[in-house]
């Protein structure tokens, strides 16, 4: 049974595209098509009248099909861009679900083209990201990994960790035959290597992740530090309640902005203090909570305040009327606005590290869990192999850390192993 | 005039390692079976190295004699030096080996048949008689036929076999035996297809022209233990072998001559193995190798035929006196006969079901380099198998398939039935996946249950094992339950470098430690029930350390095998058609009809099968309207 839906946003727009995947998508588009020139052998793409039961044209689309399985989804595939009036959409996927088809659930065109082996785990993972994704930035590094960035990254990291592999299958599996040299030191390299690789692909999918869900940024300090000014002036409306009484703010008040594109959810809080107020407690407790899952926290004039883990910028404020009798990071007065512009830039830079290895951006949550258990096993054979503990439970820990990776990537086989053994060792018996 | 034979249930062909398994243990289950081989004096023969066991292949050797094997006890009674290989390396890969008498294990295997009242026939089989694709009997060169209901076939390298000695070709099945013929064409015309492999052997070079002083000798372990468990008492001799080296002079001749081999693998013909390669594919292609190792073995005692182990070759006969002539120590060495290289027809085992019988013709079982192995092991592994299951077929029980994570023989018939093959295959421990399950000190663990199941071992046998396996769990189990004091290990920690314990410790535990062994937790006799004065102590000690030992990882796999049961369980209907799944790829869809997987997790491990193929598949299975389609 073919599939529909329309795959522009909802809403008036100037073109919309309806799209009809499946077996009879060609036969079930051809119901409405005036004279159509649509067959099950060639693609066609030209402009057509639609036209409603009775035979009335009732707009003019350009209608494109795809034969199986060269087509996005791997089934036969018609595209009809028609113009974005909501009734025109709705009275083609109308027409077209009175010839047979149904309307597709959420994400059933790209899950067809997993099926239909057209794009990999990771691939269709970043179309998912693509369309969820909340920046630019976000949408290039889903993008990127659509034309298998990721694959390749993971495919690189995953055969130097089978050449590990072989090297020590062959110590194990062949006995006499004269051993190579250096074998454990060049796995030792390897293994390291990996390790970094691996962390580098972990702090990228933190940073794609707050490309595309935002950056959370928390700003504490004791109470009248000017927590709430400095939120104000970052958000550019007045939100926060700013007072000079102690202790005013006393819930977590939250502001999405934006910074050089990157998304930042801000959040003022109670500030962080000794207090016997009950309600008080409860809102310097929050901020404890919010810091500690926080991409980065702004510290306002308190030096020694910090959280282990979490990034932080240690800021001096009110500028304007005293300086720092300590060394800070930045000194910026809220209330004047001074230095607020470069302490965005600090902020920016703080989330974005240049180190970030842009080729290797995970995008999804099971991306970088798969990433992070190949990482700990790749890290436990590390620790056998300075051990020298057994080497088969070295090759274990190795296997296991290519089998997360290949749970992204294609699956790596035992005869990948023994081709890269009989490759560059001799054999003999 | 048609001779006419009695009638039997069936008939093996071929007498060679894999034919004996399975003809032995059908007789042992009580079905009326004949061994047809074309020789009788050469029934047991060991067609290249006098070695049995080894990497991996001990392994196998283990697990046949718990199935009711007789390769190991064969072994035993005639080892001439027995040592277990990879010591230095983890236990799981341990591996025994025996260096054997090549004429005495022949003669005890005889001997044994006879004893056993297995009926031998000498006689070539060159069809088979088949009606509505069921076996019925065998046609033999002579003309006679011999009716029965299941035919294992086991012929070895001597299906159109071709031996290369250099430009010279000969016809033969091994050298100095006729070749077979009429059986390829007559699987051809039920449907089976065949490809041609080949395989190398070195040449024997005689004792007295060898200047045994430039070697080094090499001797077995001083307490050997035997490949059987039936074996009392094994007390071996200790032969020598000595290794030698090639040098520069020796590569440089090969390489010059490289056109006249038949071994040489540039050369397009039958594919011979990428390991164990002959000494001009080592020399051509790992020419970073300065020199390679030559074994010279003895091929049974005190021969005066020695075995040149490492230099398999098919290089012209004058070529291969000249290059070993070049190693210090064989200046003056002399050919008994000279190494050739056999070419030969197999057929592709994806044609076979995981019990090793013929998707296609039923009562037809097939075992050992017939279905495109190499080895003695892998033979008799694949025998064993067919031999239990055409008992089974007769009998019309279940039959035997034994899994990846229970065996190396499920391994091997697993990745048989699933993988191209396009060179012979070899068992490594590489692959298998639950290696550090598939010890060799575990064979008995692993099968015993399977083997009691279908009667395969005398019950005293049996009996010992169950005890054993008893014993290791109770012993398993005492280290887990109990605590060890500090004053009574603390000292032995610190000797070892490791880190003393200030309360007292779970044994189990401190065991874990890669440095600490069973012995020093100081167990006494009378702390364990009796364990310890019993049967095997050794053994069940040192089981039962390796137990815990790998417990984390070994935990792990299990999870994993849980896991992934339920593919393993999900059956694929046999007239299942693949052609209805559009969305499939053309490549998957062939292999897929080609193969015919029996479930769901044999279709995974097909070659080169993606994960959403298998979620294609997955959907299909699902579908209820495709299941009433079938029915
Ligand atoms: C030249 C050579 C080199 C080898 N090199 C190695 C090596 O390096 N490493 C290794 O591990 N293995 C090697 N082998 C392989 C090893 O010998 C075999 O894998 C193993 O013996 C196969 O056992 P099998 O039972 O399948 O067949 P075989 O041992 O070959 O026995 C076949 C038996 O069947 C009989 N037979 C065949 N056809 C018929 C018929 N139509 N009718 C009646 N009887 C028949 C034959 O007479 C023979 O007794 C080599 C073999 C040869 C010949
Ligand atoms: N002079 C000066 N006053 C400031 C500055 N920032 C905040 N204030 C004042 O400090 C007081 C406390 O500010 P508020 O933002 O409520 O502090 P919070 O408790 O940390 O949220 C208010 O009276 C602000 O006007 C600054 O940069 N300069
Ligand atoms: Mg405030």
């Amino acid at each position: 049974m073919a599939i529909v839906a329309c795959s522009t946003p909802p809403g008036v727009s100037g073109i919309a595209v309806v799209r009809i995947s499946g077996e009879d998508a060609i036969k079930n588009v051809s119901t409405f098509v005036k004279d159509s020139p649509l067959n099950k052998t060639r693609p066609v793409s030209k402009v057509c009248f639609l036209v409603d039961k009775d035979g009335e044209v009732f707009d003019e689309a350009i209608v494109t099909s795809y034969i199986s399985p060269n087509s996005y989804t791997g089934e036969n595939l018609v595209e009809i861009s028609c113009h974005g009036n909501p009734k025109i959409i709705s009275k083609i996927i109308d027409l077209s679900v009175d010839a047979g088809s149904r309307l597709a659930e959420a994400g059933e065109f790209t899950k067809n083209a997993f099926l239909n082996g057209k794009l990999d785990l990771s691939e269709a993972e970043a179309v998912a990201s693509v369309i969820h994704s909340l920046s630019l930035a976000g949408v290039k590094a889903g993008i990127k990994n659509l034309r298998g960035g990721l694959s390749k990254e993971i495919y690189s990291i995953k055969s130097s960790l089978i050449s590990v592999v072989a090297n020590l299958e062959f110590n194990l599996d062949i006995s006499e035959e004269d051993l190579q040299p250096n074998l454990l030191n060049n796995s030792e390299k390897t293994i390291l290597d990996t390790i970094k690789k691996l962390d580098a692909c972990i702090l990228s999918f933190k940073e794609t992740k707050m490309f595309q869900s935002g950056a959370s940024v928390v700003i504490l300090g004791p109470p009248n530090a000017g927590k709430s000014t400095l939120f104000n002036c970052l958000v550019s409306k007045d939100q926060s309640i700013v007072t000079d009484v102690e202790g005013t703010t006393r819930d977590v008040i939250e502001k999405s902005i934006n910074i050089n594109g990157l998304p930042i959810l801000l959040k003022d809080t109670a500030g962080i203090r000794e207090s016997g107020d009950d309600v008080e407690k409860i809102g310097v407790e929050r901020s404890f909570i919010e810091a500690k899952d926080a991409d980065l926290t702004i510290i306002l004039n308190d030096r020694n305040l910090s959280f282990e883990g979490v990034k932080h910028i240690h800021v001096f404020n009110k500028s304007d009327i005293k300086s720092p009798d300590e060394k800070y990071d930045i000194s910026i007065s809220a209330k004047t606005g001074k230095n607020v512009k470069e302490l965005k830039e600090v902020v920016y830079n703080s989330l974005i590290s240049d180190k970030t290895n842009t080729d290797t951006l995970l995008t999804s949550k099971r991306q970088y869990n798969a990433i992070k258990s190949a990482l700990k096993h790749i890290k436990d054979a590390y620790s056998l192999l300075i051990a020298e503990d057994s080497m088969e439970l070295l090759v274990e820990d190795i296997n296991r850390s290519i089998g997360f990776l290949d749970s992204i990537t294609k699956k790596t086989t035992k005869d990948d192993v023994l081709d890269a053994v009989f490759s560059s060792f001799c054999v003999g018996k | 005039m048609k001779r006419t034979h009695n009638k039997y249930d069936l008939v093996v062909v071929g007498g060679g390692h894999a034919g004996i398994e399975a003809a032995l243990i059908a007789h042992k289950r009580g079905i009326k079976t004949l061994l047809v081989s074309m020789d009788k004096k050469s029934v047991g023969r060991t067609s290249c190295n006098p070695a049995v066991g080894g990497l991996a292949k001990g392994q196998m050797v283990k697990e046949v004699d718990v199935l009711g094997g007789i390769m190991g006890f064969f072994a035993d009674l005639s080892t001439l030096q027995s040592k277990t290989l990879n010591k230095s390396k983890g236990r799981s890969v341990w591996s025994p080996r025996s260096q054997i008498d090549k004429n005495l294990y022949e003669k005890i295997a005889q001997k044994y048949i006879k004893e056993q009242g297995l009926k031998v026939l000498e006689g070539e089989a060159v069809s088979l008689k088949v009606k509505k694709d069921c076996v019925r009997g065998v046609f033999l060169k002579d003309g006679s036929e011999i009716t029965c209901s299941a035919v294992v076939l086991t012929c070895g390298t001597f299906l159109n076999g071709l031996i290369h000695i250099g430009s010279k070709q000969i016809n033969a099945g091994r050298y100095g035996e006729k070749r077979a013929e009429g059986i390829t064409e007559s699987l051809n015309s039920l449907g089976l297809k065949n490809g041609r492999l080949k395989t190398g052997t070195p040449p024997r070079i005689k004792k007295s022209s060898v200047d045994w002083k430039k070697g080094e000798a090499g001797y077995g372990d001083k307490n050997p233990s035997p490949l059987s468990y039936r074996t009392k008492n094994f007390s071996p001799k200790d032969e020598p072998c000595y290794s030698f080296r090639t040098n520069s002079n020796t590569h440089n001749i090969i390489l010059d001559n490289l056109s006249s081999s038949a071994m040489y693998s540039g050369k397009d013909m039958a594919t011979g193995p990428r390991y164990c390669p002959s000494i001009e594919d080592k020399v051509y292609k790992f020419n970073q190798n300065p020199s390679h190792v030559l074994q010279l073995e003895p091929e049974w005692s005190m021969s005066e035929q020695i075995y040149v182990n490492g230099f398999s070759t098919s290089l012209e006969e004058k070529i291969q006196l000249e290059s070993l002539k070049t190693v210090s120590g064989l200046e003056n060495v002399e050919f008994i006969r000279p190494g050739y290289a056999i070419e030969y027809d197999f057929f592709y085992p994806s044609q076979l079901k995981n019990t090793l019988e013929s998707k296609a013709v039923s009562g037809l079982f097939m075992a050992g380099q017939i279905n495109g192995t190499s080895g003695y092991e892998e033979a008799s592994s694949q025998g064993i198998i067919a031999g239990i299951n055409a008992s089974c077929f007769i009998l019309n029980e279940n039959p035997l398939v034994l899994k990846r994570n229970d065996a190396y023989v499920g391994v091997l018939i697993d990745d048989l039935i699933l993988k191209d093959t396009n060179e012979p295959y070899r068992m490594f421990t590489s692959r298998a996946e639950y290696r550090l399950q598939l010890r060799s000190s575990n064979a008995d663990q692993r099968l015993l249950t399977k083997s009691r199941e279908y009667g395969l071992l005398d019950e005293q046998t049996v009996e010992k094992l169950s005890e054993k396996i008893e014993n290791t769990i109770n012993m398993v189990r005492f280290l887990e339950d109990n605590n060890i004091n500090p004053k009574t290990i603390n000292k032995r920690l610190e000797e070892l470098g490791e880190k003393p314990i200030k309360e007292p410790a779970r044994m189990s535990n401190i065991l874990k430690r890669p440095k600490v062994s069973i012995s020093d937790m100081k167990i006494k006799n009378n702390e364990t029930k009796s364990v310890l004065t019993n049967y095997m102590k050794e053994e069940i000690l040192f089981e039962a350390e390796t137990i815990i030992k790998y417990s984390g990882y070994i935990n792990r796999q299990k999870e994993e095998i849980d896991k992934i049961k339920v593919y393993e369980n999900m059956i694929i209907p046999e007239k299942f058609d693949y052609n209805d799944i559009k969305s499939l790829s053309n490549e998957s869809r062939e292999k897929f009809i080609n193969i015919k997987p029996q479930t769901v997790g044999q279709a995974q491990r097909i070659n080169g099968i993606r994960p959403s193929d298998i979620s294609i598949l997955l959907v299909y299975l699902k579908r209820p309207f495709h299941v009433k389609q079938i029915k």
